[in-house]
């Protein structure tokens, strides 16, 4: 005669397995939790502040008929992620060309908000090389004056020109930059920027051709900055 | 570091780099197509075509090259040339032209073409000349040889390829 096991031996039998299981796969996964502990970085997310205003523009403001001064406000998070409010205001005054007898003035602000990546690998030291981006925008009003243009065939004299008319331009800037510590709080740094326009109004005369915070006017700029950076 | 050092001074050179962009095609003139009255390209055949006007210090002035109707001349390409070219005042509001046709046997007839229009400004950069773009808003004539002249494209800019009139000459000239 055959036994028939008891259905009440089994059932205890396949809860001990299952419990086993679990102590089991309990006890390796806090070895795997144990082998990949991080160690707890020191450093916090917010490192503070820098401001910084750039020398190219003012130089060039000083030795050509265009320019600007400009300004940032960075915030430093981890030494690696940077957040960026940068303000300007650019400034044409080019009068009455040798060639064209053209007047163009425009004086107006140009603002930019974007973030930039520090790319070393050891980020938590003095020097610094960044990649990063930007949108900015500026509203602006020009003068073009050419007066007295002579007619060629006909030869009458038309003033020719606008005063105060109102363009804007959008663009986006890839910059890549870097940072050295110089002493104390006090940094010195290059960007150079690829300038991208994405949607401009240049008024009713065809074009401008100074546009505050992005160069001479076209599809495309490339520029750089010379900035003096101050850590708050 | 080096490396740092050499991106920047290529950076610094681009972007210190100027360029002067002022359209290569810079004339505004107004380009006229003959035409006969079926719609096909007209030549002067064997006759001659001075266009003139009026400066405004009262001198007659030719102000288009003389259109020979002999084929040789004309011919660009291989193929007749049946289409000139006239400037167009910067700012006057209307331009008077006048036409002097001789024919063959050298019987001279004289039309006047008038043209209205509207002036545009038009400014690329102060490196390049400020000049006028314009919207023809009508053009008469007075029909003693030229049949009648039709406005075909009314805006007058750089484009050098389009035709802003076709002119119907008479066919028993």
């Amino acid at each position: 005669m055959t036994k028939i096991p008891h259905i009440s031996s089994s059932i205890s039998r396949l809860t001990v397995s299952l419990l086993l299981l679990v102590m089991g796969m309990g006890s390796t996964q806090a070895q795997v939790t144990k082998m990949f502990t991080m160690e707890k970085d020191s450093i916090p997310l917010f490192c503070g502040f820098s401001v910084s205003f750039d020398l190219v523009g003012p130089a060039m403001l000083m030795l050509s008929d265009h320019g600007e001064y400009e300004g940032a406000l960075r915030v430093n998070l981890h030494d690696q992620w940077f957040p960026i409010f940068e303000m300007g205001l650019g400034r044409a005054n080019h009068e009455n060309d040798e060639v064209t007898g053209l007047t163009y003035k425009t004086t107006a602000p140009y603002f930019r908000l974007g973030m930039d990546w520090n790319i070393l690998r050891k980020k938590h030291q003095p020097n610094r090389m960044y990649a990063g981006f930007r949108y900015a925008f500026t509203t602006y009003n020009v003068d073009i004056i050419r007066e007295n243009l002579p007619d060629p065939i006909w030869q009458t004299a038309s003033g020719f020109g606008v005063e105060g008319m109102s363009c804007n331009m959008h663009w986006l800037e890839a910059v890549l930059g870097i940072d050295a510590k110089v002493f104390g709080p006090l940094h010195l740094g290059w960007t150079v920027r690829y300038k991208r326009r994405l949607f401009h109004n240049d008024g009713t005369l065809g074009t401008t051709w100074y546009v505050p915070g992005f160069g001479t006017n076209d599809k495309d700029q490339l520029a750089a900055n010379f900035n003096v950076i101050i850590d708050i | 570091m080096r490396k740092i050092i050499v991106m920047c001074l290529i950076g610094m050179a681009v972007a210190a780099c100027t360029s002067i962009d002022c359209p290569v095609n810079n004339t505004v003139r107004t380009y006229y197509a003959l035409m006969k009255a079926d719609g096909t390209p007209d030549t002067l055949k064997k006759d001659t075509m001075w266009v003139w006007t009026q400066r405004i210090d009262g001198t007659d002035t030719v102000i288009s090259r003389q259109i020979q109707g002999n084929l040789e001349l004309n011919c660009f390409f291989g193929s007749s040339a049946s289409t000139f070219d006239l400037p167009i005042s910067y700012t006057q509001p209307e331009d008077v032209l006048c036409v002097l046709l001789r024919n063959s046997v050298g019987k001279n007839y004289i039309d006047t073409i008038r043209i209205k229009k509207d002036d545009i400004p038009h400014f690329e950069s102060v490196d390049c000349q400020a000049s006028y773009f314009h919207t023809i808003t009508d053009v008469s004539v007075t029909h003693h040889v030229v049949d009648s002249i039709v406005i075909n494209n009314p805006h007058v800019n750089y484009d050098q390829n389009t035709t802003h009139f076709k002119l119907y000459l008479k066919a028993n000239r």
